[in-house]
C-alpha cells in the first residue's frame, strides 16, 4: 500500500469515524470531537492531495454490488492541487468551527453534515471515472446542504437559502449528469480514460452542459442567483468552506473538462468561457460594491473571482488553440493561482464576518465600525485578506492577476505577429474588464475594511464587541499568513502550480531570485521581496526625516474654542457603506437598478418643519427578477394546473393505472 | 370418460369463475359480493382439481385443497367476520351504474379474448381456450378496485384481481410449485387481513370506510 492510497483510506475512514461521533458524543464534547476529527481529515486530504501533486500515484478501488466497473479514486497532480485546497480551507474551518459553533449549528446533524461535506469535496479531485466523479460530487453537495439547513427553525430565510441552493444544486447536477452521459454515449465508457476523441458533434453538446454544470457550481452569472441567499445564510464557517473550497470544486470540472476530457476544442469554446467569465467579474463586483451586508459583499466577490478564473482558463483555451503555448501556460497557471489565493483569502474574509457576527451579532456594514481597536487580530487577518481581495502587491491576489494580465495583455501576439484577429480582439477586452474589476474591487474592500473596522462604532453592538476565543483568532491568523507566504514566495508555488497542468511547465513558469516569480514565454518577471526592499529603501528616510522633524517642532495642542460643529462629531456623521458607494450606485444605475422608497414625516403642526425622513433602498439581482422570476411563475402556474391531474384520490390514481394496462394491451395486440 | 366430459368440466370452471365476477360488479350490497367470492373461490379449487386430475398430478390436488380452504372458505369468513344483520345493511354506491358496469365488464372480456389470441396464442387444448378467462377477471378485478367507493368492496376487487391471476397461471402453465402456491395464498391472507383491520380502525376514526373522502395526508 503506497501513502497514497493509505490517504485515501484513511479519509473515508475518518469520515465515517467522525459520522459515528458526532451521533453518540455527548452535546458537551461534540463540537470539540467533531472538530479535531474534520481537522484530522483535512489534514489528512492536505498529505495526500500534496503527494498526488509531487507525482505520486496510488489508486483505491471500491467494488460495488451493482454491475458496473470498480470505482476507482486516483488522484493526478491536477487532482492533488484542488484535494490540497479544499483540504486547506477544511483545516483552517475544522479549527474555527471548534469553538464558533454553539445552538444549532452544533447540532448532532450539523456534525453528521460536515465530515460528509469535507469528505465529499476531498474525494470529487480523487476521482477517476464519471460514476465516483458524480457520487462524490452528490456527498458534498448533500453535506453543504444539511449545514447550511441547521438553523432553518429559527430562521426563516434559511429555508428559503436552502430551497434556492437545493435547486440549483441539482439543476448543476443534472447538466454535468447529462454532460458525462453524452461523452460515455459517444465514447462507449465512464472512466476518465476512455472518454477521449470525441465526435466534434457530442463533444460541443457536452461542452455546453458542462459549462452550465459548472458554472453553476463556481457561482458563473446566470446560475450565480443562490450566491447572495445560501453564503450569506450559511453558518460563517460554512459559508467560508462554501466559498474557499466547493467552489473551487466547480473550477477542477471546469479544467477537467478543458484540460483532461475535451482538450482540443474549437476557438469558441474559450470565447464563450471568457464572455462568462468575464460577465460574472463585472457583475459579481458592482454587487459587491454597492452591498452593505458583509456576507452578501462576500458573496458577490467570490462570483467576480470565479469570473476572473474563468476567464484565464477561456483565455488559455483560446491562446492554445493559436499555438500560443506559452501565454496558454501562463494564464492556465495564473487562473490556478487565482483559485489558491482566493481560497486563502476568502475563507479568511469569511471566517472573520463569521468573527465579527459573533462578537457584535450584526453583519450590516452600516450598524458596525470601530471593530480595529477593539478585535486586533480579528482586523488584523481580515485587513491582510481583504488586500488580498483588491489585489495589493505582496498578497496573493496580485501575483495571481498581475501574471492574468501578462498573459492577457502578451497572449495575443505570437514572436510579434497577431495570432489571430480573434484573440486580438478578446484580449484586449479581457484586459479591460480585469482591469475596472480590480478598480472595483479595491474600492469595495476599502469600504468593507474601513466602514467595519475603522472609524467609531455606529452600534451599541459594535462598541462593546470583545475579540473572538484563541482557537478562532489561531485560524483567522493562519489563513492571513498564507495570503501573505503567496504573495511574497510566488514563485515556488507557481512552479508547483504549472507542474500540474503544463506539458512544459518550465517555459512557461519559473521561480527566480528570492522566490520571484518568471515568465519566459512572455518575457515577465515578478519579485515581491525585491520589491518590498525597494520600497523600504525609498520608505526609510521618509518616514526617519517626518520623526526627525516632528522632534524638532514640539507637539502643539489645538483646543477648538467654537469647533464649528468639528467638536461634537457624533457616530451618524461619519460616512456609512451605503454613503460611501452612493457614487458608484449613481454611476451604474442603469445596470443595478436600485429601488428607492423615501417617507418623509412632517411635523402636526406644520408643513414645512419634517419631522423624519426615512429612505430605503434595495438592490435586487437583475438576473434574478428579469430571469428567474418569469420561469418560476410559468411553473408555478404550470404546477396548479397540474394539481387537477393529481388531487389526492385513490380511485383517480387507480384508473391511471388501469387506463394505462387497457392501453398496453391494446397496443400489444394491434 | 374422463376424457370426454374433462374440456367440459374446464369449461364450466372457467365459466363459473367469469360469471362470479360479473355478478360482483352487478351486485351491491357487500353480504351478496362476499358470497360470490367464495363461490369464485370454490370454483377455482374446482378448476384446479380438475387439471391435476387429468394430468395425473397428485400435487395439484393438493393445491386446490389449499386453495379452497384459504379462498373458497377463509377468506370470506373473515370478511364476513361481522354479525349478519350489520353486514346485510352495507350497500355499496358505486362510481359506475350497473349497465355501464357490465357493458364494461363485456368489452374487457372481448379485450383479453382479442390480448390473448393475437399475443399468446389460444392454442388447441381446452385450458388454452379458457386462459382470455384469467385476464378478463384480472381486468374485472381491476374495474371493482377503481369503481368502488367503501374499503372492504375494495378488497374484493383486489381479491378478484388475485384469482384472476392464479386462474391465468394454473390454464396457461399447469400451475406452480406448491411451496410458492402456499406462500402466495398466505401472503394474500396476512394483506386481507391488515386490510381489514386496517378498514376497522378506519371506520373508529372516521365513521365510515368510503376511500374517495380520503384525499389528505396527515401526521
Amino acid at each position: 500500500m503506497t501513502g497514497m492510497e493509505a490517504g485515501l483510506l484513511l479519509q473515508l475512514g475518518l469520515g465515517a469515524l467522525a459520522v459515528v461521533t458526532a451521533l453518540t458524543a455527548a452535546p458537551s464534547l461534540r463540537s470539540r470531537a467533531g472538530g479535531i476529527l474534520c481537522a484530522l481529515i483535512a489534514v489528512t486530504g492536505f498529505l495526500t492531495g500534496l503527494g498526488a501533486m509531487l507525482g505520486g500515484t496510488g489508486s483505491l478501488r471500491i467494488s460495488i454490488t451493482l454491475p458496473m466497473d470498480p470505482l476507482v479514486l486516483a488522484p493526478d497532480r491536477l487532482g492533488g492541487l484542488f484535494m490540497l485546497i479544499v483540504s486547506g480551507v477544511g483545516i483552517l474551518v475544522s479549527l474555527y468551527s471548534m469553538s464558533s459553533t454553539r445552538g444549532p449549528d452544533a447540532s448532532r446533524t450539523a456534525w453528521v453534515a460536515m465530515p460528509m461535506f469535507l469528505v465529499g469535496m476531498q474525494l470529487v479531485p480523487a476521482a477517476t471515472d464519471s460514476v465516483s466523479f458524480l457520487l462524490a460530487w452528490e456527498i458534498m453537495t448533500l453535506g453543504s446542504t444539511l449545514l447550511l439547513l441547521a438553523d432553518h427553525a429559527s430562521r426563516t430565510r434559511v429555508a428559503s437559502a436552502g430551497i434556492w441552493y437545493s435547486a440549483m444544486s441539482q439543476l448543476s447536477f443534472f447538466f454535468i449528469l447529462a454532460g458525462f452521459a453524452v461523452l460515455a454515449a459517444a465514447s462507449g465508457g465512464t472512466s476518465f480514460s476512455s472518454l477521449q476523441a470525441i465526435e466534434p458533434g457530442p463533444a460541443n453538446v457536452a461542452f455546453v452542459l458542462f459549462l452550465l454544470g459548472f458554472g453553476g457550481k463556481a457561482e458563473l452569472v446566470p446560475l450565480h442567483v443562490w450566491v447572495p441567499r445560501v453564503l450569506p445564510e450559511a453558518p460563517s464557517h460554512v459559508s467560508a468552506a462554501m466559498s474557499g473550497a466547493m467552489v473551487k470544486i466547480g473550477v477542477y470540472g471546469g479544467l477537467l473538462v478543458c484540460v483532461r476530457l475535451l482538450p482540443d476544442g474549437p476557438a469558441w469554446w474559450g470565447i464563450a468561457i471568457m464572455v462568462v467569465g468575464g460577465a460574472s467579474a463585472l457583475y459579481g463586483i458592482l454587487q459587491a460594491s454597492v452591498s452593505s451586508d458583509l456576507k452578501v459583499l462576500l458573496a458577490y466577490s467570490t462570483t467576480e473571482n470565479m469570473g476572473l478564473v474563468f476567464l484565464g482558463l477561456g483565455a488559455s483555451m483560446l491562446l492554445r488553440g493559436y499555438d500560443a503555448q506559452a501565454a496558454a501556460d501562463a494564464a492556465l497557471v495564473a487562473a490556478l493561482l487565482l483559485a489558491v489565493s482566493h481560497a486563502a483569502f476568502k475563507s479568511t474574509l469569511f471566517l472573520g464576518a463569521g468573527a465579527i457576527i459573533h462578537a457584535t451579532g450584526e453583519r450590516n456594514l452600516d450598524r458596525l465600525g470601530g471593530l480595529g481597536a477593539r478585535m486586533p487580530v480579528t482586523a488584523t487577518a481580515f485587513g491582510i485578506a481583504s488586500l488580498g481581495a483588491a489585489a495589493i502587491p505582496i498578497t496573493s491576489g496580485f501575483v495571481a492577476e498581475w501574471m492574468l494580465l501578462q498573459s492577457l495583455i502578451h497572449g495575443g501576439r505570437l514572436d510579434g505577429a497577431v495570432v489571430s484577429v480573434a484573440a486580438s480582439v478578446a484580449m484586449p477586452v479581457a484586459v479591460a474588464v480585469v482591469a475596472l474589476t480590480a478598480g472595483l474591487a479595491l474600492l469595495t474592500f476599502v469600504k468593507a475594511y474601513g466602514i467595519a473596522f475603522l472609524a467609531r462604532p455606529r452600534s451599541i453592538e459594535a462598541a462593546d464587541a470583545r475579540e473572538v476565543p484563541p482557537l478562532m483568532q489561531l485560524s483567522l491568523a493562519l489563513g492571513a499568513l498564507f495570503v501573505l507566504a503567496l504573495g511574497l514566495l510566488p514563485g515556488p508555488i507557481a512552479a508547483l502550480v504549472a507542474h500540474t497542468v503544463s506539458p512544459n511547465p518550465d517555459a512557461a513558469v519559473q521561480s527566480v531570485g528570492l522566490g520571484g516569480v518568471s515568465l519566459p514565454g512572455i518575457g515577465a518577471v515578478l519579485d515581491p521581496i525585491m520589491l518590498v526592499v525597494l520600497s523600504a529603501l525609498v520608505a526609510i528616510p521618509v518616514i526617519v526625516s517626518i520623526i526627525v522633524s516632528a522632534r524638532r517642532y514640539p507637539h502643539r495642542t489645538v483646543e477648538l474654542p467654537w469647533g464649528g460643529g468639528g467638536s461634537r462629531a457624533r457616530p451618524r456623521m461619519q460616512y456609512t457603506a451605503t454613503s460611501y458607494a452612493e457614487p458608484l450606485m449613481r454611476v451604474f444605475d442603469d445596470v443595478l437598478k436600485p429601488s428607492r422608497d423615501v417617507q418623509v414625516t412632517h411635523v402636526a403642526e406644520s408643513r414645512y418643519l419634517v419631522e423624519r425622513v426615512r429612505v430605503e433602498q434595495r438592490v435586487s439581482d437583475v438576473f434574478e427578477t428579469r430571469l428567474y422570476r418569469p420561469v418560476l411563475n410559468l411553473i408555478q402556474r404550470y404546477g396548479i394546473v397540474v394539481r387537477h391531474v393529481a388531487n389526492g384520490s385513490i380511485h383517480r390514481y387507480l384508473s391511471y393505472s388501469f387506463v394505462a394496462l387497457l392501453i398496453v394491451l391494446i397496443v400489444v395486440s394491434l | 370418460m374422463f376424457e370426454n366430459i374433462y374440456p367440459q368440466l374446464i369449461g364450466l370452471c372457467a365459466g363459473a369463475l367469469l360469471l362470479t365476477s360479473a355478478l360482483m360488479v352487478w351486485r351491491h350490497s357487500l353480504l351478496a359480493s362476499i358470497r360470490l367470492l367464495a363461490l369464485q373461490g370454490i370454483a377455482l379449487a374446482a378448476l384446479v382439481a380438475v387439471i391435476g386430475i387429468a394430468e395425473g398430478e397428485s400435487e395439484l390436488v393438493i393445491v386446490s385443497l389449499l386453495i379452497l380452504s384459504v379462498k373458497g372458505l377463509g377468506l370470506p369468513w373473515v370478511l364476513a367476520h361481522q354479525s349478519k344483520a350489520a353486514i346485510k345493511q352495507i350497500q355499496e354506491s358505486p362510481r359506475l351504474n350497473p349497465t355501464a358496469a357490465l357493458l364494461t365488464v363485456t368489452l374487457l372480456t372481448i379485450l383479453s379474448y382479442v390480448v390473448v389470441s393475437r399475443v399468446f396464442g389460444l392454442g388447441d387444448s381446452s385450458t388454452g381456450h379458457a386462459a382470455p378467462i384469467g385476464l378478463a377477471m384480472v381486468l374485472i378485478g381491476f374495474l371493482l378496485l377503481i369503481s368502488r367507493r367503501r374499503a372492504r368492496s375494495q378488497l374484493i376487487g383486489f381479491l378478484v384481481l388475485d384469482n384472476g391471476i392464479a386462474t391465468l397461471t394454473f390454464l396457461t402453465s399447469g400451475g406452480v410449485p406448491i411451496l410458492l402456491e402456499f406462500a402466495f395464498s398466505l401472503d394474500v391472507l396476512l394483506v386481507v387481513l391488515i386490510l381489514h383491520v386496517f378498514a376497522g380502525r378506519m371506520r373508529n376514526k372516521f365513521g365510515g370506510t368510503a376511500v374517495d373522502q380520503l384525499r389528505e395526508l396527515h401526521d
